[in-house]
């Protein structure tokens, strides 16, 4: 299907807990929400395939898929989840230090407007620890922003998404866990899904700073998001309301058994053999 | 030995079957030994002659081959009388009237042609005082009626002279058929809801238990007792959903196919036949009885049949319900805890069988086993017209396949025996099946159209890609390369013709 399932590895990630080869991934049939959104998890401009199903992190996205006029959606749980539930921590002793800030940024071909300056001032002005900035892959490989945020903390890119099934970094969602895993606080200057898998991960979430905007960006759903999610914003929101939003947003609970998965993304079923693994 | 008393029909055999089941039979036989009883109207051979046994039985039938079929079974204390109800005299008089398949086959088309009222006042004229009479009356606005994809006002039978249907005097409720009964003079002593067919019912519940009894379980009763009568057969809509939501939000009484009113022509208590709160007969011949405990509780009695009956009346709800209610509602994790309890608890068991409260899985009747009962779930899921947190999986093999892996198997589902054999054959839900064929069909012409574009798109691009190679591929070291392999099979040619 889409090439869009194999962005951030989520196709293999889904294939490896389902006990097939996280290498090769089989086909999907439909397409896998990749991103958290406000409209029918799949986002403007998704090529569709008219009659093939999609598969949404949530139940609130499946409830607003159908009012969108997509009706073969199915909830199966953002596959970051399935890593956090199947992964253990590997160094569970050492203690989470600093926060990892993901400035708020467009992909491939969109700009971002906005003084990163003033917002680099007022993240090291608001947060207490060191700092570790996210960049995505195309402000970490330019020169000029990636020296900007080097000047106030660490820099780190977590891989390349991958594009038409190329250059697909397998272990994206692998690497940004464990940098999670290695902080107190998650913020952002956009309530955005690295927000959500932080919360997720167990950091206390922060949303704040200039917003920066995308240009020719709908500022008024930005702004339906500061709306509608008001407990994740703010420079210290409470995190155990922040938490249960963030675990709701990503299907925490609806995640599928393995065979349940095979069945539901086409995949072959369980042979005989084949080790049958436990329901996250 | 047949009595022609008049308007008989002589070339007329009853098109459909006479009144006739276990609970009819547990009924009759609380009547005392010794007694006179007129049975009117077609009822089952076994059934007069379970009459018969100890008592002096005369059976009136409209029907001239009917009666004689009957006559020839020469059942020992039964006396055959053919003709129309209106030429019964007064002089005929019996202790007891069993007129279990109704009032609507007891006038030919000679006599006169009576309505309800003035059939039971004729039926009346045969009871002593005292005597008792058994009522089964059709209700116009049942379930059976509901579901039925016949036109009752067009009837076709040779019998439907006047097919009056729902236009007809009989009362529509049950407390009105009560109320009816006491102003000719019959005070009614008991009164049952009949579930799934007037004519042969097996689950009898008053409309009392209807109002204040364990709904829930009732409701699980009455889809279960309706799933046998329908299976494989045309509806318009599944009728066991019709009965289990009738019951369970108590219009169950309003919605049964039927009522049965024991009345009697005064008050004589060693006559009457007790009617408890719910009658159920179950698979294999078994009769239990449901009665209220004196802590409040409902307890379940085997009258015939399986001790394992005896006990508290499960509580909780039909499985199969609140599987529905879950897919419906869109409750993956409820879905998921309800089969993958299903499937520890009694995996072999219809989910129309299974009562669930909470936790706790019990099996409410004893029905066969099923090997493929949740094959059985995903066909009525994926075909009933339901939606499903799946709405992308249509094939109900497939649906199948993903309940199992959501109840936690990992091994492929039992597959489906024979739907067609064993579920109703609705139609509302072919109208569902034929919109969603229309909109896949629709959704394949509109992915074959989108599919080109993309073939199109990856096609430009391997032209260029070709382009490119061949570009490439005519460097200088290739063309020289190319030159000499020329050269060398032009001089390998001219050794050879050289040889020749």
């Amino acid at each position: 299907m889409h090439h869009g399932n194999h962005f951030y590895g989520h196709a293999h990630v889904l294939a490896e807990y389902c006990g097939l080869d996280g290498g090769d991934p089989p086909r999907i049939e439909g397409y896998l929400q990749h991103g958290w959104n406000v409209v029918d998890g799949l986002g403007a401009g998704t090529p569709y395939a008219p009659g093939r199903p999609i598969f949404v992190w949530s139940e609130r996205t499946r409830r607003r898929a159908w009012s969108m006029d997509r009706p073969l959606a199915t909830v199966i749980g953002a596959p970051f989840l399935y890593i956090l539930r199947s992964t253990e921590d590997d160094a569970p002793e050492q203690p989470r230090e600093g926060t990892i800030w993901y400035p708020f940024h467009g992909w491939e071909g969109q700009k971002v407007s906005g003084d990163h300056h003033r917002l680099i001032d007022e993240i090291t002005a608001t947060e207490p620890g060191p700092i570790t900035f996210c960049l995505y892959w195309n402000e970490f490989q330019d020169e000029r922003i990636r020296a900007l945020y080097e000047r106030s903390g660490r820099v780190i890119c977590h891989g390349y998404r991958g594009y038409m099934r190329m250059r697909t970094d397998p272990r994206f969602l692998h690497n940004q866990l464990a940098e999670l895993r290695r902080h107190k606080r998650v913020a952002s200057n956009r309530l955005s899904t690295a927000i959500l898998y932080g919360a997720a991960a167990g950091c206390d979430p922060a949303v704040y700073g200039d917003p920066m905007y995308l240009d020719g960006e709908d500022t008024p759903t930005a702004a339906r998001i500061r709306r509608e999610w008001p407990e994740l914003h703010g420079t210290a929101p409470d995190p155990e309301t922040a938490r249960a939003t963030a675990l709701a947003e990503l299907g925490d609970g609806h995640l599928a058994s393995p065979a349940e998965l095979r069945a539901i993304l086409g995949w072959p079923a369980f042979g005989a053999g084949l080790p049958a693994k436990v329901a996250a | 030995m047949i009595t022609m008393i008049g308007g008989e029909m002589p070339d007329y055999a009853e098109e459909r079957p006479p009144a006739a089941g276990p609970l009819y039979r547990h009924l009759i036989d609380w009547l005392p030994a010794g007694i006179r009883v007129l049975v009117a109207g077609p009822h089952d051979a076994e059934l007069v002659g379970a009459l018969a046994d100890r008592r002096d039985v005369t059976c009136l039938l409209r029907s001239q081959p009917d009666a004689e079929s009957l006559a020839a079974r020469e059942l020992s204390g039964v006396t055959v009388v053919c003709g129309d109800l209106s030429k019964l005299t007064e002089a005929d008089r019996y202790d007891a009237v069993i007129a279990l398949d109704g009032a609507r086959r007891l006038c030919s088309p000679e006599g006169p042609q009576l309505d309800w009222t003035e059939s039971v006042r004729a039926l009346k004229r045969t009871l002593r005082p005292g005597g008792t009479l058994l009522l089964t009356v059709e209700n116009e606005l049942g379930v059976h009626r509901l579901v039925d994809p016949g036109v009752p006002t067009a009837a076709r039978t040779g019998d439907a002279w006047h097919p009056l249907a729902d236009f007809g005097s009989a009362p529509g409720r049950a407390d009105r058929l009560a109320a009816l009964l006491g102003a000719e003079g019959l005070p009614v002593a008991g009164l049952a809801a009949a579930w799934p067919l007037p004519a042969h019912p097996t689950l009898l519940v008053t409309p009392e238990t209807l109002k204040y009894g364990p709904l829930d379980a009732l409701a699980a009763l009455a889809a279960a007792a309706v799933a046998p009568a329908y299976r494989g057969r045309s509806v318009l809509s599944d009728p066991r959903r019709l009965a289990a939501a009738s019951v369970r939000r108590g219009i169950g009484a309003e919605l049964a196919p039927a009522w049965l009113a024991v009345a009697q022509r005064a008050t004589r208590p060693d006559q009457n036949v007790p009617v408890p709160p719910a009658l159920i007969a179950g698979p294999g011949g078994s009769i239990a009885e449901v009665t209220k405990a004196p802590d409040g509780g409902w307890l379940r009695r085997a009258v015939q049949g399986p001790p394992e009956l005896n006990g508290p009346l499960p509580a909780g709800k039909l499985l199969e319900e609140q599987l529905l209610s879950a897919a419906l509602g869109h409750d993956l994790p409820a879905l998921r805890r309800l089969l993958t309890g299903w499937m520890a608890a009694l995996p072999t068991v219809d989910a129309g069988d299974v009562l669930v409260d909470g936790d706790r899985f019990t099996r409410l009747d004893l029905t066969p086993e099923r090997p493929d009962a949740l094959a059985r779930f995903a066909h009525t899921l994926a075909t009933g017209g339901y939606h499903h947190p799946w709405p992308g999986i249509t094939a109900p093999d497939r649906l199948a396949e993903v309940l199992a892996g959501a109840a936690g198997l990992t091994t492929a589902p039992v597959p489906l025996a024979d739907p067609g054999d064993t579920l109703p054959d609705s139609r509302r839900e072919h109208e569902e099946q034929m919109r969603a064929l229309r909109e896949q069909l629709a959704d394949a012409e509109a992915r074959a159209r989108f599919f080109e574009v993309e073939l199109e798109k990856r096609e430009a691009e391997l032209g260029r890609a070709k382009t490119q190679i061949a570009a490439f591929s005519g460097n200088l070291g290739y063309r020289a390369a190319k030159a000499g392999l020329v050269l060398a099979r032009a001089a390998r040619n001219r050794i050879r013709k050289g040889r020749t």
